[in-house]
């Protein structure tokens, strides 16, 4: 876990990592969210409305961008003020997401940070953009 | 920049982040005439009026703000300066 404290961080200064999305993480994330929309736990339903297999949760790959910010960028010291994000194409299980932020704005007087951060699959297609603002608590 | 325009530009980020299209503010406006203008929205606030006017606030500078016009007059100040 990174432990960048405000004095630490600089405009453009960014963090990345990668994550394979699987079965086990669509099953949990159906139990906490509650979501049983057919796209998302129905292949046959998903693949009759065009998508070549059940459709991942976009809320299950935003959720990654907690773990940004909370673990890379600024990491131990991250307070989650909040975040705008889209989605752009779907993501299936089995994909490998690249996850990336880069800090665009700092305010010393309040220690904020605004990161802008995206999310790629294996083929480089953009999943999910993201503006995120994080406080640090040190 | 004459107040009058720093006035305008003020509204349209208060109306922005608080998402009142008609939301008025005068000199004389503070944080407890508008109820969601919480902790959070003042950051807000602050870092839309940096970019805005291309200026940076020190803690001790805020703190010292008791309404909007205060806000006027510091932001003001600074682009006298810059």
């Amino acid at each position: 876990m990174r432990e960048f404290k405000y004095e630490d961080l600089s405009l453009g200064q960014s963090e990345e990592f990668s994550v394979v999305l699987t079965k086990e993480m669509m099953d949990l994330f159906l139990r906490i969210s509650g979501d049983t929309n057919p796209l998302h736990v129905d292949a046959v339903y998903a693949k009759s409305k065009g998508f070549k297999d059940q459709v991942a949760y976009g809320m299950l790959v935003a959720s990654f961008y907690s773990q940004l910010v909370g673990v890379y960028l600024p990491g131990r010291f991250c307070l989650l003020h909040g975040i705008e994000t889209s989605f752009h194409k779907p993501a299936f299980i089995t994909d490998t997401l690249h996850v990336s932020g880069e800090i665009t704005y700092l305010n010393a007087a309040y220690r904020q940070i605004e990161i802008k951060a995206s999310i790629r699959n294996q083929s480089e297609d953009i999943i999910s953009k993201a503006k995120i603002k994080a406080g640090t608590l040190e | 920049m004459t107040q009058e325009t720093i006035a305008q530009i003020m509204q349209d980020i208060f109306r922005d982040i608080f998402d009142q299209p008609s939301l008025v503010i005068t000199r004389e406006t503070s944080a407890k005439d508008i109820e969601d203008w919480d902790s959070l929205s003042h950051v807000n606030i602050v870092v839309a009026a940096e970019k805005a006017f291309k200026v940076t606030f020190a803690l001790g500078e805020l703190k010292s703000l008791n309404n909007v016009g205060d806000m006027y007059d510091l932001i003001q100040k600074k682009l006298s300066h810059a």
